[in-house]
């Protein structure tokens, strides 16, 4: 049987909240793991005060995770298989290579930008008039890095 | 009912202004008893034409401006028909309770005073509750509600203010008069009870022995302070000691200053201690899509050998969640 890291849902309706856990796969989603490796709040919640650069800067939404990395490392040395949510937070967090569907799905989204773009400036450059408006906001959204 | 409003409720019909108009101050016979004497029982008003034609923002300035003036009328000593301060029994709201006494709030003057000392000149809140007699939370509290003030006037949100000049014309108020030694608006010295010294406790001791407060504290619980040091105050404690001591004034005040700098110094030290532990532990990744994550590094074996200890991390196993349990506190506790 395969030991997993995974994440196991507790919390109320409408929220959510999730520990992340060591537990075999077969086992229950909420049956006691043999693990509990750190949290995962899926809600964002704004940055607290403390924690924002300037005295008056703006909150930024954040999801909170809490991880005992060095629990982490050795559960994956020793071939626990995290889940693919799991894997998602990993790899934002740098302990595991980014999958390679995210890579493919990354590299898409940012093709598929790419052609906007490229869309509406020929529209643009046929009319003539050049609609501020529309090019503002399109390089305004941040393209996924593709990296 | 009709009878009495008739009778001597008649002149409740149109308020005092300046004044509390709390049927204590009247007699059986609807006559104001603190001006009897003087004004054959007549209701005297110190009513000033209210200007309903100002701006929101105008406003406050005019009820500190009626305020000063209130306050140089009082201190001018009796003028014509000017109402005499309310007596003590004059600030009971219900005649027959005799224990119900109306307390005064703290006058616009007074509250921006606190304010300017602690935002523009910098002093710690401890020393400005000190010298205006006012206790440390009701400081900490006007400065954020005044924060909050100044900053609806300067995004131009209108504020509340005829409320809040009614209010203050309707109450008794600590007034501020620079210059004149502070007017006490509470005690502020008060020794909060700890839950630790509620039950009885029989210690025997020596006769010989000296048991001092250090001792009764620890009587309660091992790690109990004292009275002196846990009351809201204890800088006045050690100024009170050395002026017993026989310290000169000019001492007593370097003194005070280095204790007060002492404590300053620890307490910056403490903050910055918790800000670098929040950086060490925490870091932000942005993802790539519109949230941040927040990642905090825990200990996973903080739940103990059992598995149940509060201190491990995440949604326990095996143990109800109380949050719908009576008394349980919500709200935020601290701040990070």
């Amino acid at each position: 049987m395969v030991v997993r890291i995974r994440l196991a849902r507790f919390g109320k309706r409408n929220n959510p909240f999730y520990n992340i856990v060591v537990a075999q796969s077969k086992s229950g989603r909420n049956k006691k793991p043999m693990e509990v490796l750190g949290t995962f709040d899926p809600i964002p919640k704004e940055s607290p005060p403390g924690e924002r650069g300037e005295p008056g800067e703006k909150a930024r939404l954040v999801k909170d995770i809490r991880l005992d990395t060095a629990r982490t490392k050795y559960w994956l040395g020793v071939g626990a298989q995290p889940s693919e949510p799991v894997w998602k937070l990993l790899s934002i967090l740098g302990l595991v290579e980014r999958s390679f569907r995210e890579d493919q799905l990354r590299k898409q989204a940012h093709e598929a930008d790419e052609r906007h773009r490229a869309y509406w400036a020929a529209k643009a450059a046929e009319s003539g008039s050049l609609s501020t408006d529309s090019t503002a906001t399109i390089t305004k959204a941040a393209p996924l890095d593709p990296q | 009912m009709f009878a009495w409003l008739q009778g001597p409720g008649r002149g409740l019909r149109h308020p005092l202004k300046g004044s509390t108009n709390y049927l204590g101050a009247y007699n059986a016979r609807g006559e104001l008893v603190r001006t009897k004497g003087d004004a054959q029982g007549k209701r005297t008003s110190l009513a000033k034409p209210v200007r309903d034609d100002l701006d929101e923002e105008d406003e406050l300035e005019a009820i500190r401006e009626r305020e000063k003036a209130d306050n140089t009328e009082k201190s001018g000593g009796k003028k014509g028909n000017e109402l005499p301060p309310e007596r003590p029994q004059d600030l009971r709201p219900f005649p027959l309770n005799t224990y119900f006494k109306s307390q005064p709030i703290l006058s616009e003057d007074l509250r921006e005073e606190i304010w300017r000392r602690v935002q523009q000149d910098g002093s710690n809140i401890r020393i400005v509750s000190a010298e205006l007699g006012v206790s440390i939370e009701r400081v900490a509290a006007v400065v954020r509600m005044k924060e909050i003030e100044k900053r609806w006037v300067a995004e131009g949100k209108p504020l509340a203010t005829p409320y809040s000049r009614a209010v203050l014309s309707m109450l008794p108020t600590t007034p501020f008069s620079p210059g004149r030694p502070p007017i006490v608006h509470e005690p502020i010295n008060d020794l909060r009870v700890h839950p630790d010294t509620k039950h009885q406790v029989f210690v025997p001791v020596s006769e010989s022995r000296h048991f001092t407060r250090e001792d009764a504290g620890k009587a309660f619980s091992a790690d109990l302070l004292s009275t002196e040091k846990r009351i809201p105050h204890p800088e006045l404690v050690e100024l009170e000691k050395d002026i017993v001591n026989g310290v000169e004034p000019r001492e007593r005040i370097a003194r005070a200053r280095e204790r007060m700098r002492q404590e300053e110094e620890t307490r910056q030290k403490r903050e910055e201690a918790r800000k670098k532990r929040i950086e060490e532990s925490v870091k932000v990744f942005n993802s790539g899509n519109r949230f941040m994550f927040r990642f905090e590094e825990c200990n996973a074996e903080a739940v103990g050998k059992d598995g149940r200890s509060h201190k491990g991390v995440g949604w326990r196993y095996g143990v109800p969640h109380e949050d719908r349990k009576k008394g349980q506190v919500k709200i935020p506790k601290y701040v990070l």
